[in-house]
């Protein structure tokens, strides 16, 4: 009995404590699980620091009185900074049109160097210049910059891209709509909110699917923050639980900050765009500070379904959705219903992909630039702002153009199955500044960047740097008399070299200003054997190529590979007196908190004498006035110098043309990316984008004063023979020469001399001299 | 003969307007009438001042420039150098050709301990004076400096004198 009443207290003793130790036990984990999670969410939330990627701006347009800008460049400019039309100009970010006077309301900025803040602007502009530049109180302003425009950011592989909101920089009216449409008891909840829950349940069970979340905001930003999107009971638990220990630890003000710097609101290709301050910049182009209770509620309502309700596939939807949380808003008294109203009677006002600031060529070259300076998680994560050289103005001119010609070109030749591509390079050459990138013709497609990486024949784009090297022998003149003559190399491995001009003539005894203006290859190719390969090649060398080309006879006439970038660098030497400015995307590099990190600032080294520079410069001019870049002249303003110098390769696989006026330096390349022939010469196809691009620019004339070693003198383009003053020749040009070059003068000339004529001789006379 | 030489003056003279009137054309916005260059260094220029080689134009920066020369001497004062030169960066993108903008680019590559860049902008900025003394003597006293700060004091003495021979004191 006693066993039995012992075995029986031993069992009473199992039926209570064995679950009471479980419940223990349980309750001990829970905790311990609840506390792990409170570290994890105090631990990783406290510091709060979004991995930030580096933005990226394009350089500010300069405004001064006698800048180059006409009032609709002006009005074009501040559309691409999505600054809009306002009567009363009451808020940054707006401007009021009046004639040929705009008033502009700027917003505060961060440039490289400073901080400006938010101020009235008033600019009259003529046709095709500012005229005056003045500040709110009517004083003249001597120069100001407009706002540098976002072209984009470095984001991580993992693709998520935010741009970071102060509480002061959220309009007051987003988180009420928040509030109002995903969380009403946001303000007293702690985390989880067990009507909602019941509520999404009851509708879930009813519907048999998961329609409804329930999830207050707290759960979201957990969701988003610490958890991936998998949807399980147990990461329902855990949410909840992490949500309680994140409302335990911080307040309403903190999380909801941080949800609207956190949250998922759209897909651009392998870009996650986090954050309401990045979707305003994504989906309207401009500050989140700055939008409008429709452009709110639209974003209020993407929050649900970034990709459901994408505005720009699903625009129906879209706005169906965003009227929705209009309404909730006036149910919730948030908004007065005529507010309502009349934003549900608004349009999406999304801007068009593509349009704007998007230009991955060239965020590609920054890219490129910035990786030998930085590791990738400095540039993905640290919040680094990047100010380049971008003038969004010439690469938009530069993209249309590429592509306009292109189709054009197209339509001219037999159907081919491949499309013909290009590519475009335009530098500011005194400062080495970068301005535009074209790597091909998607543009808005980041693939193979052809400006970058498409290595080809330089074909005589090669020939200046020929012609450079016979003048620093201080042999040759560019009166000099040469022999465009067939001629037979033959090379080590006993073959023979014949090359045959372009036009498969043979032209005899030239001046060498001829022979380069007209890409005479025989005449090159005597000039280059003359000079000697290994010469032409050092001084490829030291104008920037990088790669040491190969030394061989072929070289003279364009063997050598590069790529757009690469020309335009070589081809900075030129435009720039004889002095080598390394090529530059990005000026300034600076911190999160807007410390100075790196500056990239002008260089120049001499790399060849201005005398000899400026020879070949001139030589370059008459590419454009008589040679092979003529039909230029028919593009470009009549009165403009531009220097240039065109090149085709073997079959007419490629089609270059590069040139420089006062102002741009321009590279442009036409082919196939499958290396089949065109059946375009340079001065066909790289020719017409090139003269049309450089049109479009409002470019200045070439000039740079005759360098004091150097005496002008006329001579006949045709026969190299020294045109006597007096004499008339419409073959004459103008060429400088050392003082002591002899020349053959031309014979015969009947100068008309009597006095009363006098003044007429004069003004034919300046006008040779002057040609 | 007369005739001859007559002809040989018109010609001078004409080719040297048209010289005169290529070398306004240059991307210089219009400098206000009454904006001397207050920052142009060491630019004391009475046109009266008798000079060796006739001065075919004169630099002046336009008022924006000198704006940002303004600004940047300001910053390199505070010995803020990388500030001040992306300011004269921004005067140089308004006017690349004019050597009074390179010269001041110079001297604060000079300031910041960099007397070869100096050096070098002090040429190109020589190469772009062509016609106007008071902005030659500039570069080459910028030049004189340059190798001063390089212990080259021999050869910053010919330039120190080319300068004066150009523009004296």
């Amino acid at each position: 009995m006693a066993r039995r009443s012992r075995k029986f207290r031993l069992r009473r003793l199992l039926w209570i404590g064995v679950p009471l130790a479980a419940a223990l036990a349980g309750i001990t984990a829970l905790a311990l699980y609840a506390l792990h999670l409170d570290h994890i969410v105090t631990e990783q939330f406290k510091g709060r620091r979004w991995t930030l990627p580096a933005q990226v701006f394009a350089a500010p347009l300069e405004l001064y009185a006698g800048a180059p800008l006409s009032m609709s460049d002006l009005t074009q400019e501040l559309a691409r900074l999505q600054y809009r039309p306002s009567v009363t100009l009451d808020r940054p970010g707006t401007y009021r049109l009046a004639d040929t006077r705009i008033d502009i309301a700027l917003r505060a900025t961060r440039f490289a160097d400073e901080v400006r803040p938010a101020q009235i602007l008033s600019v009259v502009a003529g046709a095709s210049a500012i005229q005056t530049l003045k500040d709110s109180h009517g004083a003249d302003l001597p120069i100001l910059r407009l706002d540098p425009l976002l072209i984009g950011s470095i984001f991580p592989s993992h693709g998520e891209d935010r741009i970071i909101v102060t509480p002061a920089e959220v309009p007051p009216l987003l988180p009420a709509a928040l509030k109002a449409v995903e969380d009403r008891k946001f303000d007293t909840h702690y985390g989880v909110d067990p009507h909602a829950v019941a509520r999404a349940l009851w509708v879930n069970l009813r519907s048999r699917q998961i329609a409804q979340g329930g999830s207050t905001l707290t759960q979201q930003l957990v969701k988003s923050y610490f958890l991936d999107s998998r949807q399980t009971a147990g990461r329902k638990f855990q949410e909840a639980i992490m949500a309680i220990a994140l409302e335990a630890h911080f307040s309403k003000a903190d999380l909801m900050n941080a949800y609207i710097n956190e949250i998922y609101l759209g897909q651009d290709g392998d870009r996650a765009v986090h954050g309401f301050g990045l979707a305003s910049q994504f989906y309207f182009g401009k500050p989140l500070a700055e939008i409008d209770l429709a452009e709110l509620s639209l974003l209020v309502a993407l929050v649900r379904g970034p990709s459901y309700y994408d505005p720009r596939r699903h625009a129906q939807r879209a706005l169906a959705r965003r009227n929705l949380v209009l309404k909730l808003m006036t149910d919730l008294k948030v908004i007065r219903p005529e507010d309502a109203a009349s934003a549900a009677a608004r349009p999406l006002g999304v801007t068009s992909r593509g349009a704007g600031a998007y230009y991955p060529a060239y965020l590609d070259f920054v890219r490129r630039t910035l990786r030998r300076d930085y590791r990738e998680t400095d540039l993905t994560q640290e919040g680094l702002k990047i100010y380049t050289s971008l003038e969004p103005r010439a690469q938009d001119a530069a993209e249309q153009t590429l592509d306009r010609e292109l189709t054009r070109l197209e339509r001219t030749r037999k159907p081919v199955n491949a499309a013909l591509d290009g590519a475009i390079v335009i530098t500011a050459p005194a400062s080495g500044d970068v301005i535009a990138i074209v790597g091909g013709r998607r543009v808005g497609y980041s693939g193979f960047n052809r400006a970058l990486d498409a290595a080809r024949p330089m074909g005589s784009l090669v020939k200046p740097f020929v012609y450079l090297t016979a003048l620093e022998t201080h042999r040759y003149t560019l009166a000099s008399i040469v022999q465009d003559a067939p001629v037979d190399i033959r090379l080590p491995n006993g073959t023979h070299w014949r090359p045959v001009n372009f036009t498969r003539q043979v032209y005899g005894a030239v001046p060498l200003v001829r022979a380069l203006a007209e890409s005479m290859n025989l005449a090159t190719v005597a000039v280059g054997m003359d000079v000697g390969v290994t010469n032409v090649a050092q001084t490829l060398q030291r104008f920037g190529l990088e790669r040491a080309p190969a030394q061989v006879p072929a070289l003279l006439l364009g063997a050598v590979n590069a790529t757009p970038i690469e020309v335009a660098q070589l081809y900075t030497g030129l435009a720039n007196g004889g002095y080598r400015t390394p090529l530059r995307a990005v000026r300034t590099v600076i911190s999160a908190t807007g410390e100075p990190l790196r500056a990239f600032a002008l260089e120049l080294t001499p790399i060849a004498e201005p005398d000899v520079v400026y020879g070949v410069d001139q030589m370059m001019q008459q590419v454009m006035e008589r040679g092979t870049g003529r039909p230029a002249r028919a593009i470009l303003p009549a009165d403009l110098v531009v220097l240039g110098k065109s090149g085709t390769t073997s079959d007419l696989r490629d089609s270059w043309f590069g040139g420089f006026s006062g102002s741009h330096l321009e590279i442009v390349w036409v082919g196939y990316d499958d290396n089949r022939p065109t059946g375009f010469t340079g001065s066909a196809a790289a020719l017409s984008v090139w003269a049309r691009v450089l049109a479009d620019l409002g470019t200045s004339s070439w000039s740079a004063p005759m360098p004091d070693s150097l005496n002008e003198i006329s001579i006949d383009y045709l026969t190299g023979l020294q045109v006597e003053s007096g004499c008339t020749d419409k073959d004459a040009i103008s060429i400088a020469v050392p003082p002591s070059t002899l020349l053959p003068k031309q014979p015969g000339c009947p100068a008309a001399t009597t006095p009363g004529v006098l003044q007429r001789l004069g003004e034919r006379l300046r006008a040779i001299i002057h040609q | 003969m007369m005739r001859i030489s007559v002809l040989v003056v018109i010609i001078v003279m004409l080719s040297a307007c048209g010289a005169l009137a290529r070398s306004e054309r240059p991307s210089n916005p219009p400098a206000e009438s009454g904006s001397a260059e207050p920052q142009a260094p060491a630019a004391p220029s009475a046109p009266s001042t008798p000079t060796p080689a006739a001065p075919t134009r004169q630099f002046h920066l336009g008022s924006a420039a000198t704006a940002l020369v303004a600004q940047a001497h300001a910053r390199a004062a505070a010995g803020d150098y990388p500030a001040a030169t992306a300011t004269l960066e921004r005067a140089l993108r308004i006017e690349p050709d004019n050597p009074l903008a390179w010269i001041e680019l110079g001297q604060v590559q000079l300031a910041a301990g960099n007397a070869p860049q100096a050096d070098n902008m002090a040429h190109k900025a020589l190469a772009l004076a062509s016609g106007d003394p008071n902005a030659q003597a500039s570069a080459w006293r910028l030049i004189a400096e340059s190798l001063r700060a390089r212990n080259r004091n021999q050869e910053a003495s010919l330039a120190s004198a080319r300068a004066d021979g150009l523009a004296p004191r």
